[in-house]
Parts: C-alpha cells; sequence; structure tokens
C-alpha cells in the first residue's frame, strides 16, 4: 500500500521537526488576545495584533521593555506586559497627584525581580500581584508582524505612567 | 555533497539532543549542603524530569505532590538552580517555621494559587521559603526521580537485597505520608 517512495519523504520531513522546535527557541510568533496592553498592542477590537518574540534568553532588561512571562498564579499561563521598574528601583504605586500630597507609597523592587504593568489602567499586572521573579520571563517582543496595516508600529510610543521615583528617594527610603 | 549530507545528520542529532535536554530529560550535578540526608554534597548527579505536565499541574498521577523533589530557580536569581522537596501545595496553610517554641513568633500563611512551599531535607542549613516565601510554580524546572552518587565505588553489592548496584543509583521517593 504504502511503497517506500512515498514514505521516504514524510520521515525526513520529521527528522526536520527537532531542527524548527529549537530555531522557534530564538524567535517566535505570538498572538496577543485580551486589551491591557492598549493602545500599544491591540489598539481596537477588529483585529488581533500578532508579534515577533524574541525568546532566547537576554541578560539583561531594560525599562519599557514588552515582555512574555508566565502569570505567577498559573503557570501555564502567558501573560504579555512591560516592564516599569527593574531589581532595586524605587517606585511610586499611585498616581501622580497623590506623590505630590506626600500621599502616595514608595515600593522597592526586590533583587531579581521586576515590575510589570500593562499600558491600559485595567489590567491584571504587578500591581495586583507584585514584582515577578526574573526567571518567569520568557521573551521580549520585537515588533509586530500582523496585521499588514500595524506593521512598523513603534512600541515605545506609549510607555504606560511614569512611576520610577527618583534616586534621592530611593535612597532615603 | 557529502559535507552538506553530514553536516544536516550533526545538526538534527544536536537538535534532537537539544529539545530532549530542554523538555523531556536532564542529568545534572547537584551541590550544596541543603538536602543532605537524600543529596550527598557534592558529586551526586540527578536524573530530572522536565515534561511540562509533570512540573506545571498539581495533583493527579503525575502533576505535583507533596513529597516530590523538585528543581528550581531561585526566585532572587534566575541563573542558580536549587533542589528543593515540596511541603506546601496551593491553598495549603503552612505554619512558617516550626522550629519556634513560642506560639508568638510564628505565623500561618496560605498558599496562593499557582504557588508552591519548598524546604530543603536539611531544615538547619537550607535557605528555602522559610526565608523567600512561597514560589511560583513558573520557576520549576523538573523534577528529580533518581540520583547517582560518583563518591560511591562504580559497582557495590548490597548486602541485604544481594543485588549489584552501578554507581550508587537509587531511586528519590516520594515518602510522604499523611498521618491523618
Amino acid at each position: 500500500m504504502f511503497s517506500r517512495a512515498t514514505i521516504r519523504p514524510f520521515l525526513l520531513a520529521i527528522t526536520w521537526i527537532p531542527v524548527l522546535m529549537t530555531a522557534r527557541e530564538f524567535v517566535h510568533v505570538s498572538q496577543i488576545k485580551g486589551k491591557s496592553m492598549r493602545p500599544t498592542l491591540n489598539p481596537n477590537d477588529n483585529s488581533t495584533d500578532w508579534v515577533l518574540v524574541k525568546l532566547f534568553r537576554p541578560r539583561h532588561r531594560e525599562r519599557n521593555d514588552i515582555i512574555l512571562f508566565r502569570a505567577p498564579s498559573d503557570p501555564n499561563v502567558i501573560y504579555c506586559k512591560r516592564i516599569k521598574g527593574l531589581s532595586n528601583d524605587a517606585l511610586y504605586l499611585d498616581h501622580k497627584d497623590m506623590v505630590a500630597n506626600n500621599k502616595s507609597q514608595l515600593t522597592l523592587v526586590p533583587n531579581g525581580h521586576l515590575w510589570v504593568e500593562g499600558d491600559n489602567t485595567h489590567s491584571v499586572d504587578s500591581r495586583s500581584f507584585g514584582p515577578i521573579s526574573d526567571g518567569l520571563v520568557l521573551g521580549k517582543v520585537l515588533c509586530v508582524i500582523w496585521p499588514p496595516e500595524r506593521w512598523g508600529t513603534n512600541l515605545n510610543r506609549w510607555v504606560g505612567r511614569d512611576i520610577l521615583a527618583p534616586d534621592t528617594d530611593a535612597e532615603s527610603n | 555533497m557529502t559535507i552538506l549530507k553530514t553536516t544536516t545528520t550533526l545538526l538534527k542529532c544536536f537538535c534532537l539532543l537539544h529539545q530532549v535536554h530542554v523538555h523531556l530529560y536532564e542529568f545534572t550535578q547537584t551541590r550544596g549542603e541543603s538536602m543532605l540526608p537524600t543529596l550527598s554534597a557534592q558529586n551526586d548527579f540527578v536524573h530530572v524530569l522536565k515534561h511540562k505536565k509533570l512540573i506545571h499541574t498539581v495533583g493527579g498521577p503525575r502533576g505535583l505532590r507533596i513529597g516530590d523533589c523538585i528543581v528550581l530557580m531561585k526566585p532572587h536569581d534566575s541563573s542558580q538552580r536549587v533542589c528543593k522537596r515540596i511541603t506546601g501545595l496551593p491553598g495549603d496553610i503552612i505554619e512558617v517555621d516550626p522550629s519556634y517554641d513560642n506560639d508568638f513568633d510564628n505565623s500561618f500563611i496560605r498558599v496562593p494559587k499557582g504557588h508552591v512551599w519548598v524546604t530543603g531535607d536539611n531544615l538547619s542549613y537550607s535557605l528555602d521559603s522559610r526565608s523567600y516565601s512561597v514560589v511560583p510554580m513558573g520557576l520549576i524546572i523538573g523534577k528529580v526521580v533518581a540520583a547517582n552518587d560518583f563518591n560511591k565505588k562504580w559497582y557495590q553489592r548490597d548486602s541485604i537485597t544481594n543485588k549489584i548496584n552501578f554507581l550508587g543509583y537509587r531511586k528519590i521517593d516520594n515518602n510522604y505520608t499523611d498521618c491523618k
């Protein structure tokens, strides 16, 4: 029924699967669901964005990078948020007006942890579950690749609220 | 043409090995005194199973259970890996340090969803959940199922069962019993 000549291409294709899986560890295409990163990603309800993700673990992280990480509450769920604070940063938890009235509290991100927030105010992020461990980070979002009219979107045009406390405050804290 | 063929075959073999190493199985050395009666402080190698279903689910026949020996990333330094034993699952109420005598110093916490409480077997010499609190399950790398002790002779005859034991191989069981 199956001659040798028909099976052989299939077997050859199967041997390439591990190579493809290894390639996927460097870059990966991923769909963004939900509106927590609005207006940067998923700006309207009509379409969902597909983004290119660099999964290869970068050793250094920068503020305002968009990252994918495993949710602390469920390891099978992956969140996409923006880094707002690196380890040992002092951050304001609340709005600037509260800061001006000295009503805001400062929080210190522990060593080896990151403070992540969605661009949308209504997002489940570090404001609800606290700083996340650096080991949960999976990758960094590089660019939007689908839909085509959103090619070349500047991901850092809107970087969320400004919550980083000046260094002097961090020292006094 | 033969060079090309050899290169692709080598590439495929390397990638296959890499995938097994990332997703299924790892054989690594452990160091440190924190698991002392179970794993020795040096020259001890562990067999780690890393399948997603084993380490990212709780309960069931294959998921995480209390008493499982796991390898996880340190919460405060993701480049370091530690080997600990699970002593609390999501929803359990944990006494932070039972070694305190008086009730006032003790605090109880409930392990949140998706987190585990881990402690080393050598409680007096272990940096674990008692100091860094609960650990998210996303940091778990794998489950330790067996170990080879290279401190021993490469083969040894067991005096009781009269079987030959190669390279100090032993299974690491989940010896937890619920004393209800």
